[in-house]
């Protein structure tokens, strides 16, 4: 069973609850910088990055960046948008989307990209799943 | 609007009779959880008591934007505009969507606005820095028979583009990716903004994965190429790709534009 899914298992609270626990979880694998949730209007959702880092303009500079990524592959055609990763001289950045907005991790550079992308991976199936239930009780009920 | 969030959400359920004030509150507690459906109803419910709320309309906005639906989210946010001109958050919200949109003036021009009355204001500001930091230029005609012309593609790949640093295009295999330019320097600017936001440093690497294509990116101040090869292709595969190419370009692009 993967950490994050034994995180949330551990802790069966609200979606928002599972949220945060997912942003917990990612910031804490190894190489691993800090990570945040951040809704495409920029707003931050949960966020555990270093005091270094001012969230809100990361947060405003992510979801534009998202969005961006979002609405250029539906216009040229590649289908939707899905993860990216920006590596740079001192880490990666890397941006997957989910129903409710962006998963954004910071990397170490020697951190490991393909168990960040797992993580990443990981932490949009269990929004999705959480959503997915909730939109189909809410359909229902 | 209040019928589109109902719809758009799925059907609301009846809330306890509350003051719009609280009931937006609720709403944005929500939202701050990412329970965007919710808040929606919520927020629903607040506008059916007090239609010209402008907290309301705000929550209505961003849960637009949370949703996707770009029209309804920028209706709502000249609406407050309409009523507060200098509403800080509905500017914000309007840059955002005019940039998404690439008309960059459009989003300055609503930036500086919400900067000349909240000067400290960090999410204009990094926006506004992201605008200015890499601004696309004409494609400038590249000289016949150009070795970048001659490059030959590895055999899956669906395309290359190559930009100067000016953002402007100096070569595009198939040649109608050309007008795929201007998008690919807003996304390095973009970038390149968030990365530096990040304290990561500059921008190096990129690979976009969508569902039918990824693209692979090598960038440095001077040469942004894009290789895009099927989704299928490894990421070691296609960074080896990226490389090569950018091997081959690298030092014609240094020369042309030195």
């Amino acid at each position: 069973m993967s950490r994050l899914r034994l995180g949330l298992q551990m802790d069966g609270a609200s979606r928002g609850r599972q949220v945060r626990d997912i942003v917990q979880t990612v910031a804490r694998l190894h190489g691993v910088k800090g990570a945040l949730i951040v809704a495409p209007d920029g707003f931050v959702i949960a966020a555990e990055v270093p005091e270094s880092v001012s969230v809100e303009s990361l947060a405003a500079l992510a979801a534009t960046l998202g969005r961006d990524l979002e609405v250029g592959a539906t216009r040229l055609g590649r289908g939707a948008f899905q993860t990216a990763l920006f590596s740079a001289e001192d880490g990666t950045l890397f941006l997957a989307t989910s129903p409710i907005g962006f998963v954004v991790v910071l990397a170490e550079p020697q951190a490991s990209l393909q168990s960040v992308r797992a993580a990443v991976a990981e932490g949009v199936g269990l929004i999705e799943a959480a959503w997915s239930e909730a939109a189909a009780r809410a359909a229902s009920g | 609007m209040t019928a589109m969030l109902r719809r758009l959400w799925g059907p609301a359920a009846a809330p306890r009779r509350q003051t719009p004030a609280q009931l937006f509150a609720q709403a944005d507690r929500r939202r701050r959880d990412g329970r965007a459906a919710e808040a929606a109803r919520l927020v629903a419910a607040g506008l059916a008591q007090d239609p010209d709320n402008l907290t309301g309309h705000l929550l209505a906005a961003y849960l637009h934007l949370a949703a996707r639906t770009i029209e309804p989210a920028r209706g709502e946010f000249t609406w407050i505009l309409g009523r507060d001109p200098a509403h800080p958050r509905a500017l914000l919200g309007l840059a955002r969507i005019a940039l998404e949109e690439g008309d960059v003036e459009t989003c300055r021009e609503s930036l500086g606005r919400a900067l000349r009355i909240y000067p400290d204001f960090p999410e204009a500001q990094a926006l506004l820095g992201a605008t200015a930091a890499r601004r696309p230029a004409p494609a400038p005609a590249p000289p016949p028979a150009s070795p970048l012309e001659r490059m030959r593609l590895p055999t899956l790949a669906r395309g290359l583009i190559v930009l100067g640093p000016d953002g402007g295009v100096l070569t595009a295999q198939p040649e109608s990716l050309a007008g795929h330019g201007e998008q690919l320097a807003r996304m390095a600017g973009l970038a390149a903004a968030t990365l530096r936001s990040a304290r990561l440093g500059a921008p190096r690497r990129a690979v976009v994965e969508s569902s039918e294509e990824s693209l692979f990116v090598r960038l440095d101040p001077a040469l942004t190429l894009a290789l895009a090869l099927p989704r299928t292709t490894q990421i070691t595969q296609g960074l080896l790709e990226v490389n090569r190419m950018w091997a081959a370009v690298g030092h014609d692009g240094a020369r042309r534009v030195s």
